[in-house]
């Protein structure tokens, strides 16, 4: 049983990185960036071209990050620029489109230039025990890294002025708009944000299974279900609805077995959004 | 572009265009029965060959499933991201009942489409009670479908899982020759272009507008929002479910590609937005262009999707009504300016589509 929820909290962690990026921007901006697995996946190649090229890990995961920001910001210059002259469901429902349309041409394109290529970081060393399991020693780098960065999401949000901002627009565009905050920089800096942690999606995904270049859909899909039982715009609620989500699905595909297991960890999600459409720690408006 | 009105709230991108109600019954009929005629006549030209009258016969049960989505999404605004899933349900429910089970062709259509539309009707009940917003039904039903994914691919003995199961049933009859099944597909998308277009003249196209409009008004006026949007997805659930079947005796091997959520849902969501949301004919428009660019594609391989995707960011920029509206506002224009001289055209052609709106039919 310890195994279990140890497994369920290292997939949960996981599976709350992913809903991060997509949450602050749907939260921040009423965007729902259907290209977030895609700029994972653009960020994960550019790590494994660089790994190719004889660059050593860190700075082609630097390298990575650095991508995934640049990719938010292209995304927030061009095809976001005619999303934001819209409000409220328009909005939402424009920005899904015109971002679907981009995860078409970028799988198209990898699929068509790069179809074998894919990202795997092997971290050396045997297994690690924890409370007396066997841990991979992966799985653990991915988990600190996530925690790390969550740790860093919260200190950013809750002690920088740049932070205290981004959530101020988050609650009232108009009241942030009166005391002097430009909305527009706030949603750019999320975008980057959120590309950068597509990017870090990539990179800790790859020391447990490999990013290849049809992994885009499966990952905005996913990111997609745990912002939503999460509660949109809230980060601490991605990691907890994640950490559920992960600890249901690996209990279930322990006691009854693998696929029945998916679809009870998607009926989990059902449930969460019909029982609590705001979600695990939203706020009913 | 005079659609800057068009967007102004979020209903507007689901009731792109307005039909006039009190339709005659032959302003119905006769488009149906032209399109139809013209129809029948595709296997004279491209009969000979059986690779291309498949793609005929698919481009038809996608113009099925686009309808059945017009219903469901363009009528009521309930954005269903399961329809490959009710179609595979009738599909794969309709295979399982006829060769496993051993219940007649016809027996096994009927009561897998009855199950396709009982679930329909079940999602919209569950997203009509918790009123769950356009965006909310979509993931709901994004996560059905995924769901039912996974189920088609555990229940590998039942469904053959991924590489797809053959049907075994229907294999010595007319649904496998070259000519008929197109016929068949045919004969469908006209009933459910009469049963759409019927609805839309009815009191519950009436009731279908004001809730598209605006539903706390509808409300408000007396019309049951909740009952008017299950009794859509009941209808489109039904319609998915014997399109899905039929097409799967037709083919006479099912996989879960064939109803999958990137090859059918995607490309329903964009054949109705190029046709026009909302509209009756629509659906047809938009199935038949793009099943041609799609054979033009085919050649590009890949980077097919990298088109695709082009024309989904053109198209949702461009012409968000879609291309019935947009051609038939432009005629409109044209004819106006010729009619009275451009002097009484320019207020009325400025920016207001809901003055073409009616004319949306002839265009067709």
């Amino acid at each position: 049983m310890i195994a279990n929820i140890l497994d369920g909290i290292v997939l949960g962690l996981q599976l709350g990185l992913l809903a991060a990026g997509l949450t602050l921007v749907y939260g921040l901006g009423g965007v729902l960036n259907l290209a977030y697995g895609q700029v994972a996946v653009i960020s994960a190649m550019v790590v494994a071209f660089a790994l190719d090229a004889g660059v050593p890990a860190l700075p082609a995961v630097g390298l990575g990050l650095l991508a995934g920001g640049l990719l938010g910001l292209l995304l927030d210059l061009t095809i976001l620029r005619p999303v934001y002259r819209l409000r409220g469901e328009a909005r939402v429902l424009l920005s899904l489109l015109l971002t679907l349309g981009v995860s078409f041409i970028v799988d198209g394109f990898l699929n068509w230039r790069y179809p074998l290529e894919a990202l795997t970081l092997r971290i050396g060393g045997g297994a690690v025990e924890i409370l007396g399991v066997p841990m991979r020693r992966g799985s653990l780098v991915a988990s600190a890294i996530t925690l790390a960065t969550f740790a860093g999401l919260f200190v950013f949000f809750r002690y920088t002025s740049l932070g205290r901002a981004v959530r101020s627009v988050i609650e009232d565009e108009e009241g942030a708009r009166l005391v002097g905050i430009y909305p527009n920089w706030m949603l750019r800096l999320i975008l980057i944000m959120s590309g950068a942690l597509a990017a870090l999606v990539a990179v800790t995904r790859s020391m447990v299974t490999p990013v290849d270049t049809t992994s885009g859909l499966s990952i905005t899909v996913f990111a997609l279900i745990v912002t939503v039982v999460g509660g949109l715009g809230n980060v601490a609620g991605a990691m907890l609805a994640g950490i559920i989500l992960g600890i249901v699905n690996v209990v279930a595909a322990d006691l009854i077995g693998t696929y029945i297991s998916l679809i009870i960890l998607l009926g989990a999600a059902a449930v969460t959004i019909l029982i609590r459409p705001a979600g695990l720690l939203g706020v009913k408006e | 572009m005079s659609d800057r009105l068009a967007f102004g709230t979020g209903a507007s991108l689901i009731g792109g265009a307005e039909t006039r109600a009190a339709q005659s019954l032959a302003a119905i009929l006769i488009p149906i029965a032209a399109a139809g005629a013209a129809l029948a006549l595709v296997p004279l030209w491209l009969g000979g060959s059986r690779v291309l009258m498949g793609v005929a016969v698919l481009g038809l049960a996608f113009a099925c499933y686009t309808i059945a989505f017009n219903v469901i999404f363009g009528s009521t605004g309930q954005l269903f991201l399961c329809v490959g899933a009710l179609a595979g349900i009738g599909g794969y429910g309709g295979a399982i009942l006829a060769d496993t089970v051993g219940l007649p062709i016809v027996a096994s259509i009927l009561v897998a489409t009855l199950a396709a539309m009982l679930i329909g009707g079940l999602l919209s009940f569950v997203a009509v009670r918790r009123s769950l917003g356009v965006i909310f039904t979509g993931i709901v039903t994004l996560i059905f479908s995924l769901s039912f994914d996974a189920l088609v691919l555990g229940l590998s003995d039942l469904t053959g899982g991924d590489t797809g199961r053959l049907i075994r049933s229907g294999a010595d009859t007319f649904l496998r020759e070259r000519i008929p099944p197109y016929y068949l597909m045919l004969a469908l998308v006209l009933v459910f272009l009469l049963v759409h277009g019927l609805l839309q003249r009815s009191h519950v196209g009436w009731a279908f507008r004001a809730l598209r409009d605006d539903e706390v008004a509808a409300e408000l006026a007396g019309v049951d929002v909740a009952r008017y949007r299950v009794f859509a997805a009941l209808i489109g659930g039904a319609m998915l479910g014997l399109a899905g079947s039929t097409y799967a005796f037709t083919e006479g091997r099912i996989s879960p590609t064939t109803y999958g959520f990137g090859e059918v849902d995607v490309v329903v969501l964009v054949m109705l937005a190029f046709g026009g949301v909302g509209i009756l004919f629509g659906p047809v428009v938009g199935a038949i262009t793009f099943t041609i660019v799609d054979e033009i594609l085919i050649e590009f391989g890949q980077l097919r999707q990298v088109a695709y995707g082009m024309l989904i960011i053109l198209l949702f920029l461009r012409l968000r009504r879609g291309v019935i509206p947009t051609v038939a506002s432009l005629w409109r224009r044209v004819r106006r300016r010729e009619g009275s001289g451009g002097v009484e055209s320019t207020d009325s052609a400025g920016g207001k589509p809901a003055v073409v709106s009616g004319e949306t039919q002839p265009a067709e």
